[in-house]
């Protein structure tokens, strides 16, 4: 009786190894890489790139807190393990990251990272490279090359959605050259310099000094001379635009939105992570019609 | 003189909005804090006003969650405490020591998991910073009224208890014979030390509150043979860091070429404790210069 109990237990215990290995051989036959990338906008991309082949998992996305300041739980830490495709941003934006992967390693993760992929110097100040408009299209084909290595059998398929996507941001690179030729040397100020690069782009003239937008986003003690610079920009109408970011806010910033609300410059509210209900080109179009609108029309678009 | 005038007055520091409410705000919280921190001193309480301030963090990062006044947060979380720890140790002095250790642990695990609450569910960066270390010059002018309101309450509360304080804070036992009902008196005091905690935490940060409190009182202890004078010195000392320290945080914007000015409540901090450090050398140089002097005074007071 007891023997036999061991013998059925041992072939229950067989059965449900044997089940395991079916499952994962099933996995692996089906083709479908485990990706993560460490902020929405990045798994956004590679999800495009990917389309059934790809499970992506977004770590940033929560649009109401700051990504600066994000500490890493222990759910995220195995989803980032398990993950055949890593992309982070690099510069200092996601060490966890790194961490988790350094205490995890598996030779056959293939990460890229933004920062090198574009071979940014970790001295570079500002760390949100997806406003950047050459960047995604970079990070697009370094993914459709990563995933074609992982999945040779649909190399084709990669490939032709990178170039897929490298046309999907016709519309917004359009928008950008529209703004600079009718406003370009738009006075604006900003609070944090998420979208510098894109405001750059569009030919603004980001008057904010660099110190007030760094402090702001390491949250440290701002200068006085700098809180001062920033409300004189607002109160004496220097500029036409506000750019506020809603994920790096403290009483400072919204002191100068109230500030900006009072005097009657418009007001453009950016994001450090992709906003629910959008994907990166519409999400990256939508902040350039927000900031011809604020132009055009003296219209604010606090929030997308 | 005048080149030495432009070496410690940079460009624009009179006209600069925010350097005008920090030092209003600033001065304000000094006198506060280093009045109440002579009676601090005197009582042996040292460790309550500094629970008070660490504590008050739980305060201000509960404020920076709920979008709030962070003065209120302070005094708020400040009267909480000061219940707590009262209730908790009113068995003699080292019942109160600990009652007030274990509220101040379990007040700074109340910290931890708001500021862990202000990253992940709200955006509020910079609150980390500001609510443990200050931000005199992102004070909004708006606070301005309540810190007003906060220092003339304890001016009134504090002259109204003087005579009382003072006899029970020296000796607390001839203070019951007189008639003066002790128990009373410390229970307003403990009132008062939370507002000026509140006060000193709004402009220093809730960590380097204590700083304020018993850095002046200590020093001025040292320099003054009577408690008046004691608490003249302590504020002027009090004001004296704090300006000049806004003064030099100021300046420091221009040290380095990008413009990263250095904390205020660094410079407030550090000018209070090189006073702390004359003040010692002084008093003991003068004692051994005038060992004559009768010394039962300043050994009344500490």
């Amino acid at each position: 009786m007891f023997a036999r109990a061991i013998a059925v237990l041992c072939a229950s215990a067989l059965g449900l190894l044997s089940c395991g290995t079916i499952a994962a051989d099933a996995f692996a036959k089906t083709g479908v890489v485990m990706a993560v990338g460490a902020e929405n906008e990045y798994a956004n991309v590679i999800s495009q790139i990917g389309g059934p082949y790809v499970s992506v998992a977004a770590i940033e996305s929560n649009p109401n807190t700051d990504p600066h300041t994000f500490e890493a739980s222990a759910s995220v830490a195995s989803e980032i393990a398990g993950a055949d495709l890593v992309v982070r941003n690099g510069l200092g934006y996601d060490p966890w990251a790194q961490k988790i992967m350094a205490a995890a390693p598996n030779p056959k993760r293939k990460v890229i990272d933004v920062q090198h992929l574009l071979g940014l110097p970790d001295s570079t100040p500002n760390p949100h490279l997806w406003y950047e408009p050459s960047t995604m299209p970079a990070v697009a084909k370094a993914v459709a090359t990563d995933l074609s290595d992982l999945e040779p059998a649909h190399r084709g398929y990669f490939e032709a959605r990178a170039r897929a996507f490298d046309k999907s941001l016709d519309p917004w690179l359009e928008a950008i050259a529209s703004f600079k030729a009718r406003y370009g040397g738009t006075p604006v100020a900003v609070t944090e310099p998420v979208g510098d690069d894109l405001l750059r782009a569009a030919g603004c003239d980001i008057r904010t000094p660099w110190s007030l937008q760094a402090a702001i986003m390491n949250g440290t003690d701002p200068s006085p001379q700098d809180v001062t610079t920033e409300e004189s920009l607002l109160k004496d109408h220097r500029v036409k635009v506000f750019v506020y970011n809603q994920q790096v806010t403290d009483p400072l910033t919204a002191s100068f939105e109230a500030l900006a609300k009072h005097t009657g410059i418009p007001i453009v509210g950016v994001y450090e992570t992709m906003p629910t209900g959008y994907d990166y080109q519409s999400w990256m179009l939508a902040e350039v019609r927000a900031l011809t609108k604020a132009v055009a029309e003296h219209a604010s678009t606090t929030r997308l | 003189m005048s080149a030495l005038f432009h070496a410690l007055f940079a460009r624009g520091l009179f006209s600069n909005p925010a350097v005008h409410t920090a030092a209003i705000v600033g001065a304000l919280a000094a006198i506060s804090a280093s009045v109440a921190g002579v009676f601090t001193v005197m009582r042996g309480q040292s460790f309550a006003g500094h629970a008070l301030g660490d504590l008050g963090a739980a305060g201000g990062s509960a404020a920076a969650l709920l979008g709030i006044s962070p003065l209120v947060g302070f005094v708020g979380i400040g009267a909480v405490a000061a219940v707590a720890m009262s209730t908790l140790g009113s068995h003699g002095r080292r019942d109160r020591d600990v009652a007030t250790g274990v509220v101040l642990g379990a007040g700074l695990g109340v910290t931890g998991l708001l500021l862990y609450l202000d990253t992940t569910h709200s955006s509020t960066t910079g609150a980390a910073v500001s609510v443990m270390f200050g931000s005199m010059f992102a004070v909004a002018p708006s606070t301005l009224p309540a810190v007003v309101a906060a220092t003339g309450f304890l001016a009134l509360c504090l002259g109204a208890l003087y005579r009382p304080l003072l006899l029970s804070s020296v000796m607390s036992e001839l203070a019951a014979v007189q008639g003066v009902r002790v128990a009373l008196v410390e229970a307003s005091f403990l009132g008062v030390l939370v507002v000026a905690v509140a006060l000193s935490a709004l402009t220093v940060g809730a960590v380097l509150a204590t700083a304020l409190l018993i850095g002046p009182a200590a020093t001025a202890i040292r320099l003054a043979r009577s408690p008046g004078t004691a608490i003249l010195v302590a504020a002027a000392i009090g004001v004296g860091s704090t300006w000049m320290a806004i003064i030099l945080a100021y300046d420091s914007y221009y040290w380095s070429a990008s413009h990263s000015g250095w904390p205020v409540s660094f410079f407030v901090v550090s000018l209070i404790f090189v006073a702390y450090l004359v003040a010692e050398l002084l008093s003991s140089v003068g004692s051994r210069l005038a060992t004559h002097r009768d010394p039962s005074v300043s050994r009344t007071l500490s």
